[in-house]
């Protein structure tokens, strides 16, 4: 296909989405570097996160392509409003219970997403998809591993884990926010079917994990056409904190 | 349920197909599948590994036993430095009719 026939606008929504995810829950995850639960798990939830970055460092360079903006003009100098992550990553770090419900939810959507995009019809997403989706293999397992830890590990660990779902439940979905224009990608090939239908492919794929352990499934999404908009304060804080390097002295190079 | 306790895991890596798998350190966790998680970050998440080993420290045997691995008497004669080749080497050579190598370049 030749970049003419693509549905360009529609395009760039859907990678902006995509690396504004990735680069959100890579930052709040970069949080716990220092202070979690173990030192080896405090190295693997900083790799994770590094791997996050790096996700959305490929999207972001895509995207730059795209429109012919430079990667990290992307990433950093937009103000909070112009930000496309989903409303599910909008709630601050929290406990490590709130970090492991919000890695389950995220990564096991994040995964009905990918399987959408890596056959598609535009091979630069195509290409990388493929690549990013063995990395994030990975990332589901540790979720949901720990997930199950702490829904088996007694009253205090169990009811954190139940207290983050109940929190985070009614965003989760948003990950699957119907894009602007997004039937042009379907139609395109881009995109394997409408965010609609992706909610539910993901609705069946975790329902037997949450099920298995006494979880609460995530009730139907709220306020479904603005799952990307309106970010709160807890990102504002979180996008004083990413681009404090960046505005200290704009303009220099490393 | 009381929390798992951590306990030590010995890592192996091989470095390539066909190496040898060297002991690159150890890790704590409470179960062989943490365990797993926490080599993967620790030794090989800079693509510097494409296997590992892990192992459960109690589960390895260990022997250190003097009297086993340090008896007091000579054991020179179990060395093979008591067997001279050069000159077997020097006959063969000259018997097949082939030159000395030259020494490798460095």
């Amino acid at each position: 296909m030749t970049v003419a026939a693509l549905p360009t606008v529609a395009l760039g929504e859907l990678l902006r989405s995509m690396a504004d995810d990735e680069f959100v829950i890579g930052f709040s995850d970069s949080e716990w570097t220092g202070i979690a639960p173990l030192l080896e798990e405090d190295v693997a939830m900083s790799s994770l996160a590094q791997d996050e970055i790096g996700h959305a460092a490929a999207l972001y360079g895509l995207l730059g392509e795209l429109t012919g903006t430079d990667p990290d003009v992307l990433a950093y100098d937009r103000q909070p409003d112009a930000y496309r992550h989903c409303r599910l990553l909008d709630h601050g770090r929290g406990d490590w219970a709130m970090t492991i419900a919000r890695r389950f939810l995220y990564d096991t959507a994040d995964g009905v997403r990918l399987d959408a995009l890596v056959d598609g019809s535009w091979t630069p997403l195509a290409e990388l998809v493929g690549k990013l989706t063995r990395e994030e293999r990975y990332h589901r397992m540790h979720a949901t591993l720990w997930l199950d830890r702490l829904a088996r590990g007694g009253d205090e660990s169990r009811s954190r884990l139940v207290a983050a779902l109940i929190t985070l439940g009614p965003d989760a979905a948003t990950v699957f926010t119907p894009l602007p224009d997004e039937a042009t990608l379907v139609d395109a090939g881009v995109l394997g079917a409408p965010m609609v239908d992706l909610e539910a492919q993901w609705r069946t794929a975790i329902e037997p994990t949450l099920t298995a352990l006494g979880l609460p499934m995530p009730p139907p999404g709220r306020d479904r056409e603005r799952g990307r908009l309106d970010h709160g304060d807890a990102f504002r804080w979180l996008w004083t904190e990413l681009n404090t390097v960046r505005r200290a002295e704009p303009g220099v190079t490393w | 349920m009381t929390p798992a306790a951590l306990e030590p895991w010995e890592v192996f890596r091989q470095e390539k197909e066909g190496g040898p798998l060297q002991h690159g350190g150890s890790v704590m966790a409470p179960d062989a599948e943490l365990a797993t998680h926490y080599a993967r970050e620790l030794f090989g998440r800079r693509q510097e590994s494409v296997r590992l080993w892990i192992v459960r420290r109690a589960d390895v045997v260990d022997l250190a036993d003097p009297d086993l691995l340090q008896p007091p008497l000579d054991r020179s004669f179990k060395k093979p430095g008591g067997y001279v080749m050069r000159d077997k080497l020097a006959a063969a050579r000259e018997a097949s009719g082939q030159a000395k190598p030259k020494a490798r370049s460095r």
